[in-house]
C-alpha cells in the first residue's frame, strides 16, 4: 500500500532530522565565553533601585552597581569606609559627620558629592521631597533615626539623629543605604529602578524582562577594576531548572542550591561555597491566646521538635541548630553560653501535661517559600510530625509568600497558633527590636506577630540600641537572649549557612556573611 | 452481543478495565493493609530507594513510606478527581441542557458567558479561585471543577440542541408536559450516557490539574498525601532522587491511561454501529481469503464467477453472496434484481474490491475483466482499473458525492487519477461530460457543491463521473431509486443512449422490474445471496419460472392495466447468517414442498435461461 | 466573507467586555493586597493601609472598574505594582515570547496530532495504531512540568544537545537558529497533551469519515489511497477537528504557564501567575485581557477557517 511506504519514509525523515538537529546542536551548547560571568538568580529582580528593594535576591545585583558610605569588611559584618573615607561621631552619639571620597563619579558621569548624599536620604525620608514618589521605600525605617541631613561642604555631609542609634553605621552599609545618582532619578523618575546609576564596580547595560540583567565592568571605577568584563544575572525561578543549568554549564555561579541537589556538585568541575550568616529561622508562637499563652507549652514545643534532624536531614547540613533569637554570626553580641533546647519529647510531654495542654489542636501557618525560608513546607511537615508525636494536633495552612506575610504580619490573633518565619539582618538590634518588643506588636507597626511581651526585654533592647559602647551593647543583648530563650516566644530552629556553587572556571569567589554577593573580585577564564 | 463481551473484544479497553479495577481494589483495601502510617516522618531514613527493607517503594524526603503514601494519595486523588468531575459534569450539563433546550436568547446569553470563561486562561482562573478561597485540597477541587464547567456546558449544549429539535420532544410539548418534566424525563435520559462518558474521561484530567495546582503550590495541605502534592513535593529532589517523582508519576499515568482506554472502549461498545463491525475503517480493497481453486478465464468482457463474499463480525459469518456467476458483453445491459439484503449490491461492490473490509471478506470465486482476475489483484492494478475500465454509479448521490468538494473538482479528480492531463483540460472535459449528461449551464454548474444541486442533477453528476474515463463497464447500483418518476425516466433514457452510443456494458442493479424492463437485455434475480433465476428480460418478465420472480413481478404496477392487486411478499428474506438448508425462499413460498427444504438446489436450464427451483412456475428448456 | 468576519469581530466585543468584568471581579474577590507585595517582608499594617490608599484601592468597586476600563480604552493599562513599570510595556515585551512558544506548540500539536490520528485510523488496530495510542496516552497523562524537566535532564544535562532554558543564548546568540534550539524542548513539552487530545479526536473523526459513502465513491473512481486518506477523508474529518483546535489553542496558551516556569521562558504566562500571587491587580487584569483577546481572535480565525472549509456553513 502506498501509505505504508509513505509513512515509513516520513518516520525515517523525522528520525534523520532529529539526529541532524542533535548533532548540529552540539557546538551550540558550547561553554559560556570567558570574562562573562553568568549568575543564576532565584527570581527576577523587582527593581534595581536599592532604596526600593527588600529581597536578598535583588540585593545581590544592586551591591555590584552601587556603593554606600560604608560597607562590610570582606568576610565579616564589621563596617569599613566605602564612599565615605572617614567619619566622626559626636559624643552623645547623635551627630555623624562623613568625609566623602573625592573624585568619585556616578555611572552617568555626574559627581558623587555631599549634595548627592543628601538627595538620597531626603528622597527616602522626606515625604515632601520632589522625588519621594519614586518609592515606596519599605526599608526607610533603617534610617528613621535621621532627623536631618546637611551638606557641610562638597565632600562633607552631616547626619543629625533624633537619638543615639548604634546600628546606624551598619545600616549605611546595608543595600538600603546605597547611593544612587540624583541626576538619574530626576531623569527617569519612577522608572529609575530600570535605569540604575550608581558608583559601583559595574555599570548597568540592559535588563531583558525575565531573561537577564546585564552589567559591565565600570572602566572609570575609583577602586580596583572588576575581574569580569560582563556579569549576567539570570532569573531562574525553578530550582530544578537552575540546578540543571548549572550542571549543563549554562550558568557559572548559582546561589541557594537546594539541599537535596548539593550532592550533584560534589564531583569535579564544581566548587561549593558555604558561609554562615546572620539568619535565624523560627516559629512565631501566639503568646496572646490559646495553648501557647502558657510558657510551658511554648517550651514543650521547643523540646518536642527535633531540630537536629531538620538541619542535618531535611536541610542536609546547610544550617545549624539555633539556640536563641540572635544568630551566632553576630559573634560579638552572641551569647555562646546558651545551649539549644535539646530534643526531648518526654520532657515536652511532661510540660504539656503540667500545662494541661495535651492533645491541643493548633493552626500552623506555613509558607511555600520566601526570603530565607529555606525549605519551609518540608520543615513545617517535619515539625508537624514531631508535635504530633507528643500529642499536639497541628493543622497546616500553606500560603504563598506574599499572602503569608499579609496573614502573619498583622498578627496571629484569632487565626493561628504558630507561623514560620525567618529573618536575615545586618545588626543584632534589628530582629529583636522589631519582633520581640511590646511596642512592636502589629497594631503599633512592628512585627511581633506572636504578642510576646516582657518589660525587661523591652528595656534591654532600648538600652542596647542607644548604647554607644559595643561591649555594653553585647552585654545587654546577651542578657536579652537568655531571657528570651527561657520564655520561648518562638521555637528557635535553624541558622542558615548560605551556599553557592561555582564552576571550576570561576576564581576568586567568596560568600559574605552579609548575604550580599560582591562579584568585583571574581574572574572567569 | 452482551456489552461486557463487546467491551472486552477491545483488548486495550480490557487492559484499562483490569488496571483500573486493580487500582480501585488496592485503594479500597488501603485502610486494611498492614501499611506504615503515611504521615510519620523519619528524616534520617529519607530517600531510601525502592525495594529497601521495610519500604517497598522507598521513602520520601521526610523518610515517610512511599507505598503507604502512594496508596493513601491515590485514594484521595481518585476521590478528588471523581468529585471534581461529578461537580463539573453536573453543573456544566445543567447549564448546557438549559441553554440547548430553551435556545434563543437564553442560549445566547449562557453561551456568551461560557465563551468568556473559556477565553480566560483556565489555569489562571483556577489559580485565582484558589487564591480567593484560600489554600486546601477542597478549594483546589472547587477551582478545578469550576474551570471545567464551561467545557461540559459547551459539549452538552451541542448534543441537547440536536435532541431538542427531534420529534419526541415536540410530541412531549404537544402533550402538555412542563419544561422541567420534558428535560428530566425526555431529554436527560438521552444525554446521560454522553455526560457519564465525558465525566469518566475527565477524572484523569482532573487529577492532572490538581497536580498542576500542586506544582504552583496550591494543592493539599501537609501532611496529607495526594498524587499531585506527592509529585509537587518530590520535584525538589527530582534530579538527585528521581524515584520519588517517578512513583506518583507512574500512578497518575496508570490511572489516566486506564480511564481513557476504558472510556474509549465503553463509548465504542455503546455505539450501535460497532455491533455490526462497522466502526472499523474500511481498507482500500476488500480482504480476499480464497481457499478453493479459482475458476478458469472466459471470453466475456466482465465475468463474475462463483463469487462468494462474506461479512465476518466477531465469530459470526454472514454469507452475503453465496456463489454468484454473471457476465456481460460490450453494449449489453444486465439487470440484477432483488429485495434489499439479497446481496446484489455486495455482488456489485465485490467486482472492484469495494466491499467495506472489515467486515467484508471475499472467500471464493473470481471476477474477470477481459480474462484477468480482479479478486486478489494487487491494489495498484485494481486502482488503475477502478473508474477507468469499470466505473460505478451509486444510489443516493448526496451521500456518495463528497460534500466539501465542488462537483467539478470531483470530476476533474476522476479524470486526473487516470490521465496525466492538465487541470484546465480536465475541466474542459468535465464540462463536456456535464453537457453529455444534459446538465444545463454546465460551465457554471461545475463550480457547485453537491448540496447546491437537486437530486436529479446530482445523479447526473454521478453518471458523468462514471463516464469520465470512457469505461468499458458501468455498474449502476440503484441509480434512480431516490428520484421521482420523470427524472428517473430521463436518467434511464440517458443511460440507454450512452450504452448504444459508446458500446458500454452496464450492470444495472435495482429492485424494480419496471426499470429492468425499460433498460436491460438480460436479467438475473437474486435472493439470499444467490441467483435464483436468469434469462433475457422479455422471457423472464413474461414467463417467470421461480415463484419468487413471479411474486416480484407482481409487485410492479403496470400502466394502463388499471387497479391490480399489488401483492407484497409475506415474510422477510432470511438472514444470511443462518440460511435454511435447501431453497432459501421455501419458508415464504406457497408452493414449497418437503424436498425444497433439504439439500443444495442447483441452477438448472440452458443458457441464457436458468432457474434454481425444484417446482418452477414454468418449465424452462 | 468580509462581512462575516466583521460580524464576528463585532460580536467579540461584548465577550471581551464580559471578560474585563470577570477578571476585575475575581481580582477584587481575592483577599490580600498589592501593598504587602510591594513592601515585602517589612510590610506593617499601617504602611500597607497608607500605600493602598495612595494606589486608589479604597475607592468603590464600580468606580475603580470604570476608571480602569476607561484608561485601558485610551491605551493606558496602568502601572504594575510588583514590577514597577507600565503594564503595557511589560506585556508587549513578553507577549511575543508567549506567542512564539504557544504558536509553535500549537502548530506542532496540530500537525503531529492530526498526522498521528490519520496514521492511527488508516491502520486501525495495527501496530502503528497501538504504538500511537500508547504514546498519545503517555502524552496526555504525564504532567507537562514533569515531562519538561525530564527532557531537560536527558537532552540538556546528559546529552548536552540543547540548551536547558531561556529563549535565547544569554550572551551572544539571538538569531533564529538560537531561538529554535531553545524552542525545541518547551514546544514539545507544551504540545504533548494537546497532541494527544487532537490525535485521539482525529483518529475517531477519520474512522467516522472513512465509513462514509463518498469515500467509497472516491475509491471507486480510482483515486490513489493516499489521496483518499489525506484528501477526501482528512478534509471531512477536519470539519470536526477544527473546532477542537480552537479549544486546544486555549489549553496550549494556558499550559504555557507551567512550561514557562520550567524552561524559564520569558513569557506572559509565568508573569501572570506571579502577578496573581502578588495581587498585582492591574498586571493581571491587563494580561488576562490580552490573552483572552488573543484566544477570542484565534477562535474567530478558526470559525472563518471552518466556513472556508465547509461550504454548507452559511456565512
Amino acid at each position: 500500500m502506498k501509505l505504508v511506504k509513505w509513512t515509513r519514509r516520513g518516520v525515517c525523515a523525522a528520525v534523520g532530522a532529529v539526529m541532524i538537529a542533535g548533532s548540529l546542536a552540539l557546538p551550540a551548547v558550547a561553554q559560556t565565553p570567558p570574562g562573562v560571568l553568568i549568575v543564576g538568580q532565584i527570581a527576577e529582580p523587582k527593581s534595581l533601585d536599592p532604596a526600593a528593594v527588600t529581597a536578598v535576591n535583588d540585593f545581590r545585583i544592586v551591591v555590584n552597581l552601587y556603593e554606600g558610605l560604608t560597607r562590610y569588611r570582606p568576610g565579616t559584618l564589621e563596617v569599613e569606609p566605602a564612599l565615605a573615607e572617614s567619619w566622626t561621631i559626636s559624643d552623645d552619639g547623635t551627630e555623624y559627620t562623613f568625609k566623602l571620597r573625592p573624585g568619585v563619579k556616578f555611572h552617568d558621569g555626574t559627581n558623587f558629592d555631599a549634595e548627592a548624599v543628601k538627595f538620597n536620604f531626603d528622597r527616602m525620608l522626606d515625604e515632601n521631597h520632589p522625588h519621594h514618589d519614586t518609592g515606596p521605600f519599605p526599608l526607610s525605617f533603617f534610617f528613621s533615626a535621621i532627623e536631618k541631613t546637611e551638606v557641610v561642604d562638597d565632600q562633607t555631609v552631616r547626619f543629625t539623629l533624633n537619638a543615639p542609634y548604634a546600628p546606624f553605621l551598619s545600616n549605611l552599609a546595608y543595600p538600603t543605604g546605597l547611593m544612587v545618582s540624583p541626576a538619574a532619578v530626576k531623569e527617569f523618575g519612577a522608572d529609575f529602578g530600570r535605569h540604575p546609576s550608581g558608583t559601583g564596580p559595574f555599570t548597568f547595560a540592559e535588563w531583558r524582562s525575565n531573561e537577564a540583567v546585564v552589567v559591565e565592568r565600570n572602566a572609570d571605577y575609583w577602586g580596583d577594576m572588576a575581574g569580569s568584563d560582563v556579569v549576567v544575572f539570570r532569573p531562574i525561578t525553578d530550582a530544578n531548572t537552575r540546578v540543571a543549568e548549572m550542571l549543563a554549564g549554562g550558568i557559572d555561579l548559582m546561589v541557594e542550591v537546594p539541599p537535596t541537589s548539593l550532592s550533584q556538585f560534589k564531583g569535579d568541575g564544581f566548587e561549593v561555597a558555604q558561609q554562615a550568616g546572620p539568619h535565624v529561622w523560627f516559629l512565631i508562637l501566639n503568646a496572646k491566646e490559646g495553648p501557647f499563652s502558657d510558657v510551658r507549652v511554648r517550651q514543650a514545643a521547643n523540646y518536642a521538635i527535633n531540630k537536629a534532624a531538620i538541619v542535618n536531614d531535611v536541610l542536609e547540613g546547610t544550617a545549624e541548630v539555633a539556640a536563641g533569637p540572635t544568630p551566632p554570626a553576630f559573634a560579638w553580641a552572641y551569647n555562646d553560653e546558651l545551649e539549644p533546647y535539646p530534643y526531648d519529647p518526654d520532657k515536652a510531654r511532661a510540660l504539656l501535661a503540667d500545662a494541661g495542654a495535651e492533645g491541643a489542636e493548633l493552626t500552623f501557618y506555613v509558607t511555600e517559600g520566601g526570603s530565607g525560608m529555606l525549605d519551609p513546607i518540608a520543615m513545617g511537615t517535619a515539625i508537624q510530625a514531631d508535635l504530633a508525636a507528643v500529642g499536639l494536633k497541628v493543622n497546616i495552612e500553606t500560603y504563598e509568600w506574599n499572602t503569608f506575610l499579609g496573614e502573619v504580619n498583622p498578627g496571629l490573633e484569632g487565626k493561628a497558633d504558630m507561623a514560620e518565619m525567618a529573618w536575615m539582618t545586618n545588626d543584632p538590634d534589628t530582629l529583636p527590636y522589631l519582633a520581640l518588643r511590646t511596642e512592636a506588636w502589629p497594631d503599633q507597626g512592628g512585627f511581633n506577630s506572636g504578642y510576646y511581651s516582657n518589660p525587661k526585654v523591652d528595656e534591654l533592647l532600648e538600652s542596647a540600641r542607644t548604647a554607644v559602647d559595643q561591649d555594653e551593647r553585647a552585654r545587654l543583648y546577651k542578657e536579652m537572649q537568655a531571657i528570651v530563650q527561657e520564655e520561648a516566644p518562638w521555637v528557635f530552629v535553624a541558622n542558615w549557612k548560605q551556599n553557592a556553587v561555582t564552576s571550576d572556571r570561576v576564581q576568586g569567589f567568596a560568600l559574605e556573611p552579609s548575604f550580599l554577593l560582591h562579584l568585583q573580585g571574581v574572574t572567569k577564564d | 452481543m452482551p456489552f461486557i463481551q463487546l467491551l472486552f473484544r477491545n483488548r486495550l479497553a480490557a487492559m484499562g478495565a483490569v488496571v483500573l479495577t486493580v487500582i480501585l481494589l488496592l485503594v479500597l483495601l488501603t485502610p486494611l493493609l498492614p501499611l506504615p502510617d503515611p504521615d510519620v516522618t523519619a528524616t534520617a531514613d529519607r530517600f531510601q530507594t525502592p525495594f529497601s527493607p521495610g519500604h517497598l517503594l522507598g521513602t520520601d524526603h521526610l523518610g515517610r513510606d512511599q507505598l503507604s503514601r502512594l496508596l493513601h494519595g491515590t485514594r484521595l486523588s481518585l476521590a478528588v478527581g471523581i468529585a471534581a468531575a461529578a461537580i463539573a459534569g453536573f453543573v456544566g450539563s445543567a447549564i448546557g441542557i438549559i441553554a440547548g433546550y430553551f435556545g434563543g436568547r437564553v442560549d445566547n446569553m449562557i453561551m456568551r458567558g461560557v465563551d468568556m470563561l473559556m477565553a480566560f486562561p483556565y489555569i489562571l482562573l483556577a489559580l485565582a479561585i484558589v487564591a480567593a478561597l484560600g489554600p486546601g485540597l477542597m478549594n483546589a477541587l472547587i477551582a478545578v471543577a469550576a474551570v471545567n464547567v464551561p467545557f461540559f456546558a459547551r459539549n452538552i449544549r451541542g448534543i441537547t440542541v440536536g435532541l431538542a429539535e427531534r420529534e419526541f420532544i415536540d410530541a412531549a410539548r404537544l402533550a402538555g408536559m412542563g419544561h422541567t418534566r420534558i428535560i428530566l424525563s425526555e431529554l436527560l435520559p438521552n444525554v446521560l450516557p454522553v455526560i457519564i462518558i465525558a465525566m469518566s474521561t475527565t477524572v484523569g484530567w482532573m487529577i492532572l490539574e490538581t497536580a498542576g495546582l500542586s506544582f504552583l503550590g496550591l494543592g493539599s495541605q501537609p501532611p496529607q498525601a495526594d498524587l499531585g502534592s506527592m509529585l509537587g513535593e518530590a520535584r525538589s529532589a527530582l534530579i538527585s532522587h528521581p524515584f520519588t517523582s517517578v512513583v506518583p508519576g507512574v500512578m497518575i499515568f496508570l490511572i489516566v491511561m486506564s480511564i481513557n482506554l476504558l472510556g474509549d472502549g465503553v463509548r465504542d461498545a455503546l455505539d450501535p454501529r460497532l455491533r455490526s463491525g462497522a466502526l472499523s475503517r474500511p481498507r482500500a480493497t476488500t480482504l480476499v481469503q480464497r481457499n478453493d481453486p479459482v475458476p478458469a478465464a472466459t471470453e466475456d468482457l466482465l465475468a463474475i464467477q462463483d463469487l462468494q463474499t462474506q461479512f465476518h463480525a466477531g465469530n459470526r459469518v454472514y454469507k452475503a453472496v453465496g456463489g454468484v456467476s454473471l457476465s456481460v458483453s460490450p453494449g449489453e445491459c444486465l439487470g440484477l434484481i432483488g429485495e434489499s439484503g439479497s446481496g446484489k449490491s455486495v455482488t456489485a461492490l465485490s467486482v472492484m474490491g469495494l466491499v467495506a473490509s472489515p467486515p467484508g471478506v471475499i472467500t471464493g470465486g473470481a471476477v474477470r475483466f477481459r480474462g484477468d482476475d480482479l479478486i486478489g489483484a494487487p491494489y495498484e492494478t485494481l486502482r488503475r482499473k477502478r473508474g477507468d475500465r469499470v466505473a460505478y454509479i451509486f444510489q443516493d448521490p448526496l451521500a456518495t458525492l463528497h460534500p466539501l468538494y465542488t462537483v467539478g473538482d470531483q470530476l476533474i479528480e476522476a479524470i486526473q487519477s487516470h490521465h496525466a492531463v492538465s487541470r484546465s483540460a480536465a475541466r474542459d472535459k468535465a464540462i463536456r461530460l456535464f453537457k453529455a449528461v444534459r446538465i444545463p449551464n454546465a460551465e457554471s454548474r461545475v463550480g457547485n457543491y453537491p448540496h447546491e444541486m437537486s437530486g436529479g442533477m446530482r445523479q447526473r453528476v454521478g453518471i458523468a463521473m462514471a463516464l469520465a474515463n470512457d469505461p468499458d463497464v458501468i455498474i449502476a447500483d440503484e441509480p434512480t431509486t431516490a428520484l421521482d418518476v420523470t427524472v428517473q425516466a430521463q436518467i434511464l433514457a440517458l443511460l440507454d443512449d450512452l450504452r448504444r452510443d459508446r458500446g458500454l456494458a452496464i450492470i444495472f442493479i435495482t429492485h424494480d422490474f419496471g426499470v429492468v424492463g425499460q433498460l436491460c437485455d438480460r436479467v438475473a434475480v437474486m435472493y439470499a445471496g444467490r441467483i435464483v433465476e436468469q434469462g433475457p428480460t422479455q422471457s423472464v418478465l413474461e414467463t417467470p419460472a421461480h415463484p419468487y420472480t413471479k411474486r416480484l413481478i407482481a409487485c410492479v404496477p403496470e400502466l394502463g392495466r388499471g387497479r391490480r392487486e399489488l401483492a407484497a411478499i409475506p415474510g422477510l428474506p432470511p438472514s444470511v447468517e443462518a440460511l435454511p438448508p435447501g431453497c432459501a425462499f421455501a419458508p415464504r413460498c406457497t408452493k414449497a414442498q418437503d424436498d425444497c427444504r433439504s439439500g443444495q438446489i442447483a441452477l438448472t436450464g440452458s443458457y441464457p435461461r436458468a432457474v434454481r427451483c425444484l417446482h418452477p412456475e414454468e418449465a424452462i428448456g | 466573507m468580509a462581512s462575516y468576519i466583521l460580524k464576528r469581530l463585532l460580536s467579540a466585543i461584548p465577550v471581551l467586555l464580559g471578560i474585563t468584568v470577570i477578571v476585575f471581579l475575581i481580582m477584587a474577590m481575592i483577599p490580600g493586597d498589592p501593598a504587602t507585595a510591594i513592601l515585602g517582608a517589612y510590610a506593617t499594617p499601617e504602611n500597607v493601609e497608607k500605600l493602598n490608599r495612595s494606589l486608589g484601592l479604597d475607592a468603590p468597586l464600580v468606580q475603580r472598574y470604570l476608571i480602569w476600563l476607561g484608561n485601558m480604552l485610551t491605551g493606558d493599562f496602568g502601572r504594575s505594582y510588583s514590577l514597577n513599570r507600565p503594564v503595557l510595556d511589560e506585556i508587549t515585551e513578553r507577549f511575543s515570547a508567549t506567542l512564539i512558544l504557544a504558536g509553535v506548540s500549537f502548530v506542532l500539536c496540530s500537525v503531529m496530532g492530526i498526522l498521528a490520528g490519520v496514521v492511527s485510523a488508516a491502520r486501525q488496530y495495527g501496530l502503528a495504531d497501538k504504538a500511537i495510542t500508547f504514546t498519545v496516552l503517555i502524552g496526555i497523562s504525564v504532567p507537562s512540568f514533569f515531562l519538561g524537566m525530564m527532557m531537560i535532564l536527558l537532552f540538556a544535562v546528559r546529552l548536552k544537545w540543547l540548551p536547558v532554558s531561556g529563549m535565547y543564548a544569554i550572551y551572544g546568540g539571538g538569531d533564529l537558529w538560537d531561538l529554535l534550539k531553545h524552542l525545541v524542548m518547551p514546544a514539545l513539552a507544551l504540545s504533548a497533551v494537546a497532541t494527544g487530545v487532537i490525535a485521539r479526536l482525529s483518529r475517531s473523526a477519520m474512522l467516522e469519515v472513512l465509513r462514509q459513502d463518498y469515500i467509497r465513491t472516491a475509491r471507486a473512481k480510482g483515486v490513489p489511497e493516499r489521496r483518499v486518506i489525506m484528501g477526501h477523508a482528512l478534509r471531512s474529518a477536519m470539519v470536526s477537528i477544527i473546532p477542537v483546535l480552537g479549544i486546544q489553542a486555549g489549553f496550549v496558551l494556558s499550559g504555557s504557564v507551567f512550561i514557562e516556569i520550567v524552561f524559564q521562558w520569558p513569557g506572559v504566562g509565568r508573569m501572570l501567575v506571579n502577578a496573581i500571587l502578588k495581587r498585582d491587580l492591574l498586571l493581571v487584569q491587563g494580561g488576562v485581557v490580552f490573552v483572552a483577546a488573543c484566544y477570542v481572535l484565534f477562535n474567530i480565525m478558526v470559525d472563518v477557517a471552518q466556513s472556508l472549509l465547509d461550504p454548507r456553513i452559511k456565512t
